[in-house]
């Protein structure tokens, strides 16, 4: 799916086998998956330690507010790395 | 040199298989201890590692830095104590995946794998029909696999199906991408024979030849064309038809290790059988971070400095590490050149050889040897003092 075209009511939550933890190691969160390992960069690790049936919006609302920041730009962040990481399978919408 | 931290544990935790397929990448050896080179100390014993030791072996990997384990073998299944490593494993908040024949898998277990913390299962298949699969098998086990499959995806566990691919069963790639698709899996691993341990020994009956290559990498093309966003498709080239070599292990004690049954750490699962004269440390007498770390096997070729010319001034030194240290061992004899898939390599006329026996053999079929089970001794012999 493109980016600008996911809806504010898209329910983002990780794809089957992929799995959110955090390395202690290099501080960091990492995606773990079958034979792969991805490392989260800060902003990453903000939106899928949210992926738990919460909607896009919310997600982008308690962002906005957490990071006083405006909501509009980090829509497109959200909405772009949420689509790359489906793009990979690592993510699907509800 | 900064030691890098490992990612990955290759846990094979018994060389016994109810297969017997001839490209399988555990050592021939008959006997794991035959060969006299491990350290001769209190403490070593050449039975399988028990379960109190794997579960200390996993929590060290953690600790360590390790975030994945592979469950293999062998057959992982013949352990007893599989679901209780993989609750050690989840508890060390390691990812778990198990590589299996499915053979000896039935719903109950399948529940308790999975009921333990169980990520996902790799299955092994030899071809897409049960005449041909059960012939490189030498045992009859495809139809059972047909079985377990719909099963693992209805205990809502990840499936891969893994293909190990070769002469006598290239020509069916895409009857066993449909079967993959048939069966729901989320992803499937084509992959080109390797040649080492039994393959090794079974080159000529296993290497497909130029034409069979050619086709099947278009077919894998293809399908992963057509299946995208469906089934992940990673198809695995033969090597010894590329020019340049693999980056094997992303680089020898830099983000992998394996620990065998008896509890030898390799860089490499098929290092063992493929360089004679490394010395093999074991989780009987000293620790992971140790061997990680200091030993003499893992920091053998770390880095970029054990390398011999073309590589030492070759721009992609860091990027295929010198490719293969096991098949620089078995094709030269010297772990330490150039792997001689390279095309730079002074040893390439070995790999063409090769090549040129198969492709000139006017469609005559090797044949091939059945692997067998190396043995260990099948209890633990406490207290027995070698050396």
């Amino acid at each position: 799916m493109a980016a600008t075209t996911i809806s504010d009511l898209a329910r983002p939550s990780l794809a089957k086998g992929v799995r959110l933890q955090s390395d202690s190691t290099m501080g960091k969160s990492v995606l773990l998956y079958p034979e792969g390992i991805v490392e989260l960069n800060e902003t990453a690790h903000e939106i899928l330690s949210r992926c738990d049936g919460r909607t896009l919006g919310e997600i982008i609302c308690e962002l906005a507010e957490e990071y006083e920041a405006d909501s509009n730009a980090l829509a497109a962040d959200v909405r772009n790395t949420l689509s790359d990481l489906q793009q990979r399978k690592l993510i699907e919408f509800k | 040199m900064t030691v890098p931290r490992p990612y990955a544990l290759l846990a094979e935790i018994t060389y016994r298989c109810p297969l017997h397929c001839p490209y399988c990448s555990n050592p021939v050896a008959a006997s794991l201890c035959e060969a006299p080179r491990r350290p001769q100390r209190g403490g070593y014993n050449n039975g399988e590692l028990t379960t109190e030791e794997w579960k200390r072996v996993i929590r060290e990997a953690a600790a360590l830095g390790v975030l994945q384990i592979g469950l293999s073998g062998g057959e992982p299944l013949a352990r007893r104590d599989l679901a209780e490593l993989i609750r050690a494993a989840r508890e060390a908040k390691l990812y778990t995946n198990l590589i299996t024949s499915g053979i000896g898998l039935d719903d109950d277990r399948l529940c308790a794998l999975r009921d333990a913390g169980l990520d996902s299962i790799q299955l092994s298949f030899q071809s897409d029909e049960s005449s041909l699969a059960d012939e490189i098998a030498g045992a009859r086990a495809h139809e059972r696999k047909l079985d377990i499959a719909p099963k693992i995806r209805a205990a809502g566990i990840p499936l891969s199906l893994n293909f190990v691919i070769h002469r006598r069963n290239i020509d069916r790639l895409s009857q066993m991408i449909d079967l993959a698709e048939r069966l729901g899996a989320e992803r499937v691993e084509l992959a080109n024979v390797q040649f080492y341990g039994w393959a090794f020994r079974n080159r000529a009956a296993l290497l497909p030849t130029h034409e069979q290559v050619d086709r099947a990498r278009d077919l894998a093309n293809a399908a992963k064309a057509r299946l995208a966003g469906k089934i992940d498709i990673f198809y695995v080239l033969p090597d010894y038809y590329e020019t340049r070599p693999k980056p094997c292990l992303n680089g020898w004690g830099r983000r992998y290790l394996t620990v065998n049954p008896i509890g030898d750490v390799l860089p490499c699962p098929t290092a063992s059988s493929a360089i004679p004269d490394l010395r093999l440390e074991n989780v009987r007498i000293r620790d992971l971070h140790w061997i990680w770390q200091e030993s003499a096997s893992f920091n053998r070729f770390r880095g970029t400095e054990w390398m011999p010319e073309p590589c030492r001034s070759c721009p992609q030194r860091e990027i295929d590490f010198g490719g293969c240290r096991c098949q620089a061992a078995l094709l030269t004899g010297n772990a330490a050149l150039t792997d001689p898939v390279c095309e730079f390599s002074p040893n390439r006329a070995l790999v063409d050889a090769v090549l040129c026996d198969v492709n000139s053999a006017n469609g005559r079929l090797g044949e091939w040897t059945y692997r067998v089970n190396p043995t260990t001794s099948s209890r633990s012999e406490s207290g027995r003092a070698l050396g």
